[in-house]
C-alpha cells in the first residue's frame, strides 16, 4: 500500500518530462518513415547499385544497438560537421543528436515494413488496375497504397513501440527525459526509494505502449468492418 | 576527418575481453528462457486457467516498457531484496548475475511469443494423425508437433537473439565489463569517444553476423524436410543477411 | 463387429448428427456419401474419438459403452484398433515416407525399429511407393502422399480402417491412383469405411453404400439398390444432381 503511494506521488514527478520522450519520438517517426520511404523505394528500385546500398543500410542498422547508434552520432556528428563544413555544431541541442540516431534506426525496419507489404499487394492487384484501364499512378494511390497500409499497419506499430523503448536511452548523452529525471528522484533520496521510481517510470512507457496498440487495433478493426460490408 | 588511429588499435585490443563477457549474457538467458518460453507459450495455447492471465500481462509488461527501464528495476529492486535473503553477501555478488536475471527475464517474454505463434502454424491435423496411429498427445507433441514448430521459430529466434546481443550493450549500467563498458572507460582518458565507440560498433556488427551465418545454418540444416528434392540452386545465401526474419506481431 | 448406436453430436446448438447407427462387419467396404453438410464427416471423427460425441453407444474392441462414458485408456484401446486417411494426408512433415508409418508401430506399439521397418517397407509395396521411402512429405505428390498415408494406416494392421474423403484434396489426375489403391485393399478383404464423392467407388466397389443427409441416415443398401432403385425422393435427387455432373 505505502509502495503504492510512493509510485504514485513518482508517477506525478515524472510525468512533465514526457513532453521530451513524445518529441523525440514523434519527430523521430515522421523523419523515419520518409527515410524509410525513400529506403523501400530504392530496394524495389532498377538500379542494381541502389538495391544494393539500401540493403547494406538496413542490415548494417538491423546490427547496431541504439545506445552505440547514438553516441557514434552524438561524437561523431559534430566532427564531421567541423572537417567537411566548418560548422560548428557542438552548440546544437542534444535532443537533434538522438531524433538522427533514432530516425536511422527506424528507417531500417520501417523500410523493409513497407516493402513487404507493397510486395504482398502488389503485383496481380496492379495488373487488375491496369486492365480496368487506371494508370499505374492511379492504380498505385487508390488501389495498392490503402491495402499495404492495412497490412503493414501492425508490424509498424510493433516499430513504433520499439522506438519508444529505444528513444528511452535519450539520457546517456544528458538529455533530462523521463529517464534521468527518475535517476534524479533516486540522487536526491540519497538511492531510497529506487526501484519504486523506477516502476513508476516503466509504468508511464507501457500506458503509453498499451495505448498504441489499442489504437492500432481500433483502426484494424474499423478496415474489417469496411471489408465485411463490401463483402455483403 | 582526424580519428585517432593508435587508440582505436589500443581500444581493440582491450575491448576483444569483453566479447566473452558479452555472448555470456546472450547465452545464458537464451539458455534459461528457451524451455521456460515453450512452457509460456503452452499456457497462453491452452489457456491453462490463471496462469494464461499471468503470462500475457508479463509478457505485455516486458514487451512495453524499455530494457533500460527493466536494468534500473531489477538492478535497484534486487540487491536489496538478497540482502533480506543472504545478508550483506547480496552487495558482493558480481553484477553479471543482474545481467543474467535482466535479460532472461526479457528473453522469456520475447520467446513466449515466438513459440506461440509457432506452435500455432503447426496443422492440428498433426496432432490428430498423431493420435489415429495411436500415440498419446504429449508423446505426439514432443515427436511431431515441437520439432516442426521449432523449426519454423527459427527466423524469430535468430531476430530475438539479435536484440539480445544489441541490448546486452546496455549492461554497463549494472558496471558490468562487457564490450560497450571497457571501450566507454578507455575513451574517458582521452575523451576519444568516437575512436571507442566506432570500434565497439564493428565488434556488434561481427557478432551479429555471425549469428545470422549461424541461424541461417541451422535452419538450412533442419529445414531439410521442407524442401522440394529438385536442388533449386547452389549456395544462395547473401552476405548481409539482406532478408529480414518476419516482424513479429504480438498478443492478439 | 463395430456397432454404434443413436449416435449424436451438436456444435453451439446446431444439431449435425441427430441419432445415427451403423453396423460394421469384417470384411464390409461402406461408402458413405450425401450431400456436403449433411454429417458425414463429423460422423466418421466423432465414431474415431477425434471429436468427442454428446450421445450414443459403441461396441467395438472389447469396449461396450456410451460415448460419454468413455475412459482414457478405451479410447485408446478404440484409436489402437482403427486406421484412419485423412483428406488432407496429414502426413508427419518432418519424417520420411517410411518413419511416417514406422513413428506409430515404434512409439505406440513397441515395436522394435528394425521389425517397425520391415512391416512399413511391405506397406509401402502394397501403395507402390517402394522407392520413394526416404521422401519427405514434402518432396511427393498429393496421391502419392495419401498412399503414404494409406500404407501408415494398414501397417498398423486395424480392424477397420476409415478414408475420410481421401480424394477430395487431390488433383484430378491423381484420383486414379488412390482409387486403384483402395481397390486393390478392398478386394483383399480389409474392413473399410469410406466417406466419398467418387460415386464410381462406391457403386463398384463397396458392399454396402449409407446414403446421409441433415444428420440422418436417409437410406442404405447394396449399392446397385442405392443407384438403380432408391427408394428415398432425397436420395433419388442427390444421385441424379450428382450423376449429372459427371
Amino acid at each position: 500500500m505505502e509502495n503504492i503511494k510512493l509510485i504514485i506521488n513518482f508517477l506525478g514527478q515524472l510525468l512533465p518530462a514526457i513532453n521530451i520522450t513524445l518529441i523525440v519520438s514523434v519527430s523521430s517517426i515522421i523523419l523515419g518513415s520518409l527515410l524509410g520511404l525513400l529506403l523501400a523505394a530504392a530496394r524495389l528500385s532498377e538500379s542494381v547499385v541502389l538495391r544494393v546500398l539500401a540493403s547494406v543500410y538496413v542490415s548494417v542498422v538491423r546490427a547496431t544497438p541504439a545506445i552505440i547508434m547514438i553516441f557514434v552520432v552524438y561524437y561523431g556528428m559534430p566532427m564531421l560537421f567541423n572537417d567537411w563544413f566548418h560548422t560548428n555544431i557542438d552548440g546544437w541541442n542534444r535532443m537533434y543528436f538522438v531524433i538522427i540516431a533514432l530516425t536511422v534506426l527506424f528507417s531500417a525496419p520501417v523500410s523493409e515494413i513497407m516493402r513487404s507489404a507493397y510486395e504482398s499487394i502488389a503485383k496481380g492487384q496492379m495488373e487488375a488496375g491496369l486492365m480496368v484501364g487506371m494508370t499505374p499512378f492511379q492504380t498505385l494511390y487508390r488501389i495498392i497504397l490503402p491495402q499495404a497500409f492495412v497490412v503493414a499497419l501492425p508490424n509498424f506499430a510493433n516499430s513504433v513501440i520499439n522506438l519508444l523503448k529505444e528513444g528511452a536511452l535519450t539520457f546517456t548523452i544528458g538529455v533530462v527525459d523521463m529517464v534521468a529525471k527518475a535517476q534524479m528522484i533516486v540522487a536526491n533520496n540519497s538511492g531510497g526509494y529506487a526501484w519504486q521510481t523506477y516502476c513508476a517510470l516503466a509504468l508511464i512507457y507501457w500506458v503509453i505502449s498499451l495505448a498504441i496498440d489499442k489504437g492500432v487495433s481500433q483502426v484494424e478493426k474499423s478496415y474489417q468492418a469496411k471489408r465485411k460490408t463490401i463483402a455483403v | 576527418m582526424s580519428l585517432n588511429t593508435d587508440f582505436m588499435v589500443k581500444v581493440a585490443q582491450t575491448a576483444i575481453q569483453g566479447v566473452p563477457v558479452t555472448l555470456q549474457i546472450v547465452l545464458v538467458a537464451l539458455v534459461i528462457a528457451f524451455p521456460i518460453g515453450i512452457l509460456f507459450a503452452l499456457i497462453r495455447i491452452y489457456r491453462v486457467k490463471g496462469l494464461q492471465r499471468l503470462v500475457q500481462f508479463y509478457v505485455s509488461l516486458v514487451r512495453g516498457t524499455p530494457i533500460i527501464a527493466q536494468i534500473l528495476i531489477v538492478y535497484s529492486a534486487f540487491p536489496s531484496l538478497l540482502n533480506m535473503i543472504i545478508g550483506r553477501a547480496a552487495f558482493a555478488i558480481n553484477p553479471i548475475y543482474y545481467a543474467y536475471i535482466v535479460f532472461t527475464l526479457n528473453a522469456i517474454a520475447t520467446l513466449t511469443e515466438v513459440f506461440r505463434s509457432a506452435l500455432q502454424t503447426v496443422d492440428k491435423g498433426q496432432m490428430e494423425a498423431g493420435l489415429m496411429v495411436g500415440m498419446q498427445p504429449r508423446q505426439t507433441f514432443w515427436r511431431i508437433i515441437l520439432p516442426q514448430a521449432l523449426i519454423s521459430a527459427l527466423p524469430n529466434i535468430a531476430n530475438t537473439t539479435l536484440y539480445l546481443i544489441k541490448n546486452s550493450s546496455l549492461a554497463f549500467i549494472m558496471s558490468v565489463k562487457d564490450i560497450t563498458a571497457i571501450a566507454k572507460t578507455e575513451a574517458a582518458f582521452n575523451y576519444n569517444f568516437l575512436e571507442a565507440y566506432l570500434v565497439v560498433w564493428v565488434y556488434y556488427l561481427i557478432i551479429c553476423y555471425a549469428a545470422e551465418v549461424v541461424f541461417y545454418l541451422l535452419e538450412r540444416y533442419f529445414s531439410k524436410y521442407r524442401r522440394p528434392i529438385k536442388k533449386t540452386s547452389g549456395f544462395n545465401w547473401l552476405p548481409f543477411g539482406i532478408k529480414q526474419p518476419k516482424l513479429e506481431r504480438k498478443q492478439s | 463387429m463395430l456397432t454404434i448406436e443413436g449416435l449424436k453430436k451438436s456444435y453451439a446448438g446446431n444439431d449435425i448428427l441427430k441419432g445415427i447407427s451403423i453396423d460394421v462387419n469384417k470384411g464390409d467396404v461402406i461408402s458413405i456419401i450425401g450431400p456436403s453438410g449433411s454429417g458425414k464427416t463429423t460422423l466418421l471423427r466423432t465414431m474415431t474419438t477425434l471429436e468427442e460425441a454428446d450421445g450414443g453407444h459403441l461396441t467395438f474392441a472389447g469396449v461396450d459403452k456410451d460415448f460419454e462414458k468413455l475412459t482414457g485408456k478405451e479410447v485408446n484401446t478404440i484409436r489402437r484398433n482403427v486406421g484412419f486417411v485423412f483428406q488432407n494426408y496429414n502426413l508427419f512433415n518432418n519424417k520420411t515416407a517410411l518413419q511416417n508409418i514406422t513413428e506409430g508401430l515404434i512409439v505406440a506399439r513397441k515395436v522394435k525399429k528394425s521389425e517397425a521397418e520391415k512391416i512399413a517397407l511391405k506397406a509401402l509395396e502394397r501403395v507402390g511407393l517402394t522407392d520413394r521411402k526416404n521422401h519427405y512429405p514434402s518432396q511427393l505428390s498429393g496421391g502419392q502422399q495419401q498412399r503414404v498415408g494409406i500404407a501408415r494406416a494398414i501397417a498398423l494392421n486395424p480392424e477397420v480402417i476409415f478414408f475420410d474423403e481421401p480424394t477430395s484434396a487431390l488433383d484430378p489426375e491423381l484420383v486414379g491412383e488412390v482409387l486403384k489403391v483402395m481397390q486393390d485393399l478392398a478386394s483383399s478383404g480389409t474392413t473399410m469405411v469410406v466417406v466419398t464423392h467418387q460415386m464410381s467407388f462406391a457403386r463398384d466397389v463397396s458392399n454396402r453404400v449409407i446414403f446421409m443427409a441433415d444428420g440422418h441416415i436417409v437410406e442404405q443398401g447394396a449399392p446397385k439398390a442405392i443407384f438403380e432403385k432408391p427408394s428415398e425422393q432425397r436420395t433419388k435427387k442427390f444421385l441424379t444432381d450428382i450423376l449429372a455432373n459427371v
